[in-house]
């Protein structure tokens, strides 16, 4: 990104902003599991992109489990990635069979803003969530 | 005009790649300025959370003082101490991380299954009032471990907030008003090239108006 002439205090900036922004995903996973996988793991975990592992409580699988069906636990696929897009300022996650949207309705005790494959979150629900489901949803940042 | 970037070569190419530098640097502050939201968001419910934990903790540290003291009255001060001594307090903890917006931050699984755990410590002869200071102390244990976890959490995240905060600010107060600023500047400078430009056509017009009137 440094252009001709750049001074150093300006590539020093552009390397910090740089190495931020390598940083920003890694917490993602590579592929993320089933809660009905998750649940027969001894220690249920998924790997990151960095190599890391990211670990799930085990009594928060449970409450999910405790919520769902058995043919719905095959279907959630944890963690449940919240997409923060700063463009335009909002958060969305991604759903396909609809499991994550009973999941999120059942936790917040009201019905969830829908369109399509994307669950709209507002501010306010975000802590209700997260208070819930420490380590099974995640932040995705989209640039 | 604010600070700007030292340009070696004010051509359009380069105005172009400025350009193209100053949405890039916006859009990256904006994530910046999510993250950051979140990362308050979540250092603010592990504060309160910290808050609630440390109550508990004192309420059972409360609770555990009363029921030694009642122990040691009624088994007396030495055969408490041997009690102690020979006490086992089995605990199955796990430690692992999870991870929060790009900060590790430790998870504690301590194994809530008090039957085995309580009868493993539990020893042949024990009364009751041994066993109950056994469950508090037990519990002051797991309030310990939680708290531990939430204070470690609030200092990783204490210092990604810093460290998002000062790339934010200088992507805020530095690099965009430096873009900017030099985009303006460049800019500025091929509007004066346009007009020097307009200047000298018209100087040459006015010569070959003037030779062509001489010619006649």
């Amino acid at each position: 990104m440094p252009i001709d002439g750049d001074s150093l205090r300006d590539r020093w900036l552009d390397g910090g902003v740089a190495e931020d922004l390598r940083i920003l995903n890694t917490q993602a996973p590579r592929a993320r599991k089933t809660l009905a996988a998750l649940l027969r793991e001894d220690t249920p975990f998924v790997s990151c992109q960095d190599g890391g592992e990211h670990h799930f409580r085990k009594s928060e699988l449970l409450r999910l489990a405790s919520m769902l069906e058995e043919w719905e636990r095959e279907e959630l696929l944890l963690p449940i990635l919240i997409e923060v897009s700063g463009e335009s300022g909002q958060m969305t996650v991604r759903t396909k069979t609809g499991v994550e949207e009973k999941v999120l309705g059942t936790l917040l005790g009201m019905p969830v803003d829908r369109e399509g494959d994307e669950i709209y979150l507002s501010r306010a629900q975000l802590p209700a969530i997260r208070r819930l489901l420490k380590s099974s949803t995640q932040y995705l940042f989209l640039i | 005009m604010g600070a700007k970037i030292q340009v070696t070569r004010p051509t359009k190419i380069e105005l172009a790649r400025l350009k193209r530098r100053f949405r890039l640097a916006t859009r990256i502050q904006k994530i910046m300025k999510d993250r950051l939201s979140i990362l308050v968001m979540e250092f603010l419910e592990t504060v309160k959370e910290c808050a609630v934990v440390k109550e508990r903790l004192v309420n059972e540290f409360n609770e555990a003082y009363r029921a030694l003291s009642v122990t040691a009255g009624y088994l007396g001060s030495e055969n408490l101490e041997k009690a102690l001594f020979a006490l086992e307090m089995p605990l199955k903890m796990t430690g692992r991380t999870r991870n929060v917006a790009g900060v590790r931050i430790p998870v504690f699984d301590v194994e809530k299954d008090t039957g085995v755990a309580a009868r493993t410590a539990v020893r042949p002869g024990m009364t009751a009032i041994e066993e109950d200071t056994l469950s508090v102390a037990r519990r002051c244990l797991e309030s310990i471990i939680e708290l531990a976890e939430l204070e470690n959490s609030l200092e990783l995240l204490g210092a990604e907030i810093n460290k998002v905060k000062r790339i934010n600010n200088a992507l805020e107060y530095n690099v965009i008003p430096a873009l900017h600023g030099t985009i303006r500047y460049l800019n500025m400078k091929f509007e004066e090239r346009d007009r020097e430009e307009g200047a000298r056509l018209k100087y040459v017009k006015l010569l070959i108006e003037k030779r062509e009137a001489y010619a006649y």
